[in-house]
């Protein structure tokens, strides 16, 4: 409902009708259970593999966002039970994961599941995952595994832990559970601007004052490729750079008062 | 040889003439429209009064009047510019949510639920594929 209002807001000129689905989405059975979102981005090799894991250990249901693939993600994802939202313009990992929490929501779904399509997560990790969802001790669970980024890596985290007064460990994990009013928040147009499901994710969420835990998880060295962000140091930088003045802008936001999503 | 007055006179105007073209020929929206013709009305009454600046230099203390001429220009494109990255900014994030709705409306179910062409499955639907035995996994 609430979701549907800040969509219309976000598009003024567009008839109502097109905001609000002609049957508004109501839980019906089986939304209770979690939905799994994977952004991928030519990941052919990882994502059957993955999908499949997570439909047998779970039966969730999976939705792989492709960001665009030049490659048989896509069908490899369907072949494996999963949905595909094809994107025709390629928004980032953010903007992917993005469109599956509006879609989760849309849906009438309660709680979503990111994964990262490279096989770094343990599929077999997100019973752990949703567990203080569950018991109702926080609103978004991250996924963390300190100990298998590099000395560079650790440096910048402290960096951005030191400028943005966030106490988590692992920032940039893609490996995290949302509950419905963490999704909603995400799924605004205030977080559509955003380029990594990182630090500025965060910094959103504490402004709603929803609380993070941080679960560690093991996770596999990746399979196939490398960081999309830790690849170049021109590419680090202007991550680094970008974040720097993401955390900056948001420094006087910290005590805004509760949000009315819950 | 042509006057200081005549050459600025010919820039003002053209440069009038051209904008106003341009918005009569609805290539310049709304807005814009609206900030250029308030461009060409001044760069055209300049044209005509280059001696403005010499007042004005006069009443706000600048020795040299031309130097008041281009960092007023300036910081008129730096106002401009800046509220073009604005604009951009908004559009960028229209952009990327109508993108996304685009990919929620195109979703597409898992591959055997899509037997005939043409025909897409329920987007309602696709999400909830009936569980099967996942034939290709080794897990």
């Amino acid at each position: 409902m609430l979701n549907a209002a800040k969509q219309a807001r976000c598009f003024p000129d567009a008839p109502a009708l097109l905001d609000s689905p002609p049957e508004p989405p109501r839980p019906r059975a089986g939304l209770d259970r979690p939905i799994a979102l994977i952004p991928a981005y030519n990941e052919e090799a990882t994502i059957g593999s993955i999908v499949g894991q997570i439909r047998q250990r779970f039966d969730y249901p999976v939705v792989v966002i492709d960001d665009c693939s030049s490659d048989a993600t896509a069908r490899r994802a369907r072949a494996a039970g999963a949905t595909v939202l094809p994107l025709s313009l390629q928004l980032g990992a953010w903007g992917a994961i993005q469109t599956g929490l509006r879609y989760a929501l849309r849906h009438g779904y309660q709680t979503a599941i990111t994964l990262d399509a490279d096989g770094q997560h343990e599929p077999e990790c997100i019973g752990e995952l949703i567990e203080p969802l569950i018991e109702r001790q926080a609103d978004v669970v991250i996924g963390a595994f300190p100990e298998r980024a590099s000395r560079a890596r650790r440096l910048a985290w402290s960096y951005f832990r030191w400028l943005t007064g966030l106490k988590l460990e692992d920032i940039t994990s893609g490996f995290r559970a949302y509950n419905h009013p963490a999704m909603t928040v995400l799924a605004s147009p205030e977080a559509s601007l955003l380029d990594y499901q990182d630090v500025g994710v965060l910094l959103i969420l504490r402004r709603k004052r929803l609380r993070a835990v941080e679960v560690p998880v093991s996770m596999q060295p990746r399979a196939q490729g490398s960081s999309r962000v830790f690849r170049s140091w021109w590419i680090v930088g202007k991550y680094m750079l970008q974040t720097s003045v993401l955390c900056l802008a948001r420094i006087g936001h910290r005590s805004t008062p509760l949000t009315p999503d819950d | 040889m042509l006057t200081y007055q005549s050459t600025s006179m010919v820039i003002g105007i053209s440069l009038a003439l051209i904008i106003l073209f341009l918005v009569r020929r609805d290539r310049l929206h709304g807005p814009y429209a609206i900030w250029w013709i308030g461009a060409a009305a001044t760069v055209g009454a300049l044209g005509f009064y280059p001696e403005l600046f010499d007042h004005l230099a006069v009443y706000l203390g600048v020795r040299y009047p031309p130097i008041l001429a281009i960092i007023l220009g300036l910081g008129m494109l730096l106002v401009k510019i800046l509220t073009m990255d604005l604009e951009r900014s908004r559009q960028e994030r229209l952009i990327r949510r109508l993108t996304q709705r685009l990919a929620m409306l195109e979703a597409r179910g898992p591959l055997p639920d899509i037997g005939e062409p043409g025909s897409e499955p329920k987007v309602e639907d696709s999400a909830y594929p009936a569980p099967r035995a996942s034939g290709s996994q080794k897990a």
